[in-house]
């Protein structure tokens, strides 16, 4: 230690050299984002949509969507181009921009209402995943042996299954509430990222500076939480940003193949196949919230899709 | 070689054994949400006759021996009866009478992806961070994005719905033939090979037209992996030196591409898309729910909601089998392509 201290006294940089390079690497590296147009779009969308869900129950009252009016469902008649379908005429008192959902409710309210309600779940099945994937990846990487052989072949398992059914019966036991379709997609997305951090550490742990911590006598568990997992989280990072958007599109299509914890429940799927069955009357009803998914998902993918390219050195140029 | 082939198969054994086991467990441990004896009652049985038939069938055993019985069933070529939803028939007949139509939508949906999919990548790869590159992946990524369930009923209004209102032919938009076509012979269960094989044109037009919906909506969403994947691995392989070499000899760029770099590039595409053909043989369960397609993903999610055991057991089995045995097969046949690897 006392060398390093005379290194660093004997010729004083600004910074020292590494940690300038390091800076200079994460602004190119942002430099690289911005530029390009399409992840600008992705980084503008995903931002607009978590402000909607910041100021949801700001911007619309969270009580319209237990308020039902079954007289005015299906409706159809704010200023837009019609459908082309038989949608119901209703008062032109009744001028909701978006129209009106099975439950007579203004249907832009309920899609503002439900967009806090859909990132959160993303962002909680995505958080559990990766801790869970990052301590049994981690473990084997760093354990080896049979502690290692034991995880793998347990995602060998689970990577074997038909994922939608394995949720729809692990939903189907445990019953239809938003925790239990939440838990049953965890069941499915974990081994994802056991596999993804176990590669990327094996990769680490012989690298020529883990060498040089325990030389200088740093614990092995320091080692672990310190240096080897924040140096291989970033693949992972990129994983998490690209599955928030496949959770939602899961979480949906669990709802839309019959496990809706409640049908009047304000969440993007539930919205869209309760539409389902006016397609051909009132199709609004599964464009409109399916189309706020796509954009949710897309705007995610683009972002996780740039930072791939700008993380991973051999794609750049 | 051949040790790894018969470790990989040991393993193999393993994971079909863990799956059945957790599959078992959730579709058996909890009675309420799985009646594992309700094929075997009718509604006028008086509840002590009830007791004594579940009894019979060793349903009040405690549950491992209840795995017992049920492995000692298969091996014996017995999955047991499914329930009243499936009329009571047993699952294996049920599967096998439906997969064919399974097969019949993966294989269309891998030839849509493949064909559009693969020059998409190339071209990407090839114009590399320019307008076209730009759209493939604007293309690639929304069919990632895009909910299987809702890109399906929009095409079903348009091409349904909406092109009947005009007046325009529409396409159909429920199951796999019309049900007014006549009966033909089944040869191989897959309606388009029966109408050709019957020599019965229209029998297989209306089967061609009935599949070209609920391909694109499965294609849609697997083009997106494959369209990436082929683009990561041709810009792989056009960094290479043998292809600047190539180009250094005054190679034209068109050679280039499709002599030298093409080939290379396609393994890993091509890996892709039959890892993807194994998958989609599970069974596109939202893609055939939309469509009625009389598919076992369609049967399977039927099975779930009518708390059929027997049959999800059979579905996560035969899934599981073709998903882990074209891995294996890939491995394999990838260090007979290519003899740096050696296992």
């Amino acid at each position: 230690m006392s060398d390093k201290k005379d290194v660093e006294t004997a010729e004083p940089p600004k910074r020292s050299g590494q940690r300038a390079a390091y800076l200079d690497e994460t602004k190119y590296a942002i430099s690289l984002l911005v530029k390009n147009r399409l992840v600008l779009t992705g980084i503008f969308m995903s931002v607009f949509f978590v402000l909607v869900a910041i100021f949801a129950t700001v911007i619309v009252d969270p009580s319209t969507a237990n308020k039902f009016d079954f007289t005015n469902t299906y409706c159809w008649n704010g200023n837009l181009p019609s459908w082309g379908t038989q949608a119901s005429i209703c008062p032109t008192s009744f001028n909701y921009t978006l129209g009106s959902d099975g439950f007579g409710r203004n249907l832009l309210s309920m899609i503002i209402l439900a967009i806090p309600l859909d990132l959160s779940i993303a962002l909680e099945i995505v958080a559990s995943a990766l801790v869970i994937g990052i301590i049994l990846g981690a473990v084997a990487a760093y354990a080896g042996g049979w502690v290692d052989e034991l995880i793998l072949r347990v995602t060998d398992i689970f990577f074997a299954f038909p994922f939608l059914i394995l949720a729809l019966v692990f939903a189907a036991v445990l019953g239809r509430t938003i925790p239990n379709l939440e838990l049953a997609i965890l069941l499915v997305w974990w081994p994802v990222y056991v596999r993804l951090i176990r590669g990327q550490m094996l990769s680490e742990k012989n690298k020529a500076y883990v060498e040089a911590l325990r030389a200088l006598g740093v614990s092995r568990t320091r080692t672990l939480f310190f240096h080897l997992i924040p140096n291989s989280i970033y693949p992972l990072l990129v994983q998490a940003t690209l599955d928030i958007g496949g959770v939602i599109l899961t979480f949906s299509a669990l709802v839309f193949l019959g496990f809706s914890p409640s049908p009047a429940l304000p969440e993007l799927g539930n919205l869209a196949a309760d539409g389902i069955n006016q397609i051909f009357t009132a199709p609004w009803l599964l464009v409109i919230p399916g189309l706020v998914i796509l954009l949710i998902s897309l705007g995610f993918n683009l972002v996780g899709d740039g930072l791939r390219d700008v993380l991973d050195p051999r794609l750049r140029r | 070689m051949y040790e790894y082939i018969i470790r990989r198969s040991v393993l193999l054994v393993f994971v079909l054994f863990g799956v059945s086991v957790i599959t078992f467990y959730l579709s058996r441990g909890v009675p309420t949400a799985f009646n594992p004896c309700a094929p075997y009652i009718t509604p006028k049985m008086p509840p002590s006759v009830v007791q004594a038939v579940c009894a019979s069938h060793g349903f009040n055993d405690p549950l491992y021996l209840q795995y017992f019985y049920w492995i000692r069933d298969v091996f014996s070529g017995n999955w047991g009866i499914a329930g009243q939803w499936a009329n009571g028939l047993p699952v294996y007949g049920v599967f096998a009478a439906r997969f064919p139509y399974t097969v019949e939508l993966a294989l269309s949906a891998v030839v849509i992806s493949v064909v559009v999919g693969l020059p998409l990548g190339i071209l990407s790869a090839v114009r590399n961070n320019r307008p076209v590159d730009h759209a493939a992946r604007i293309v690639a990524l929304t069919g990632i994005s895009t909910p299987v369930y809702w890109f399906g009923f929009i095409l079903q209004l348009i091409f349904f719905y909406y092109f009947f209102q005009w007046g325009l032919p529409n396409l159909p938009n429920q199951g796999a033939v019309s049900l007014s076509a006549p009966h033909v012979t089944s040869y191989t269960g897959i309606p388009i090979l029966d109408g050709l094989l019957n020599a019965n044109w229209s029998y297989a037009w209306d089967a061609f037209i009935h599949v070209i919906l609920p391909s694109i909506t499965l294609a849609f969403a697997s083009l997106g992996a494959l369209t990436r994947l082929v683009r990561a691995s041709m810009l792989e392989v056009l960094r290479q030196d043998y292809i600047t070499l190539a180009r250094s000899k005054g190679l034209s760029e068109r050679i280039v591409i499709f002599r030298h770099a093409l080939r290379n590039a396609l393994i890993p595409a091509l890996t892709v898309a039959g890892l993807l053909f194994a998958g989609l043989l599970g069974g596109a369960v939202i893609t055939e729910t939309v469509f009625n397609w009389p598919g076992v993903g369609y049967l399977s999610v039927q099975a779930v909601l009518q708390g059929d055991s027997n049959f999800v057991m059979l579905y996560t089995l035969v899934t599981a089998l073709i998903v882990v045995v074209a891995n294996l097969v890939v491995d394999v046949l990838y260090a007979v392509v290519d003899p740096r690897i050696r296992y």
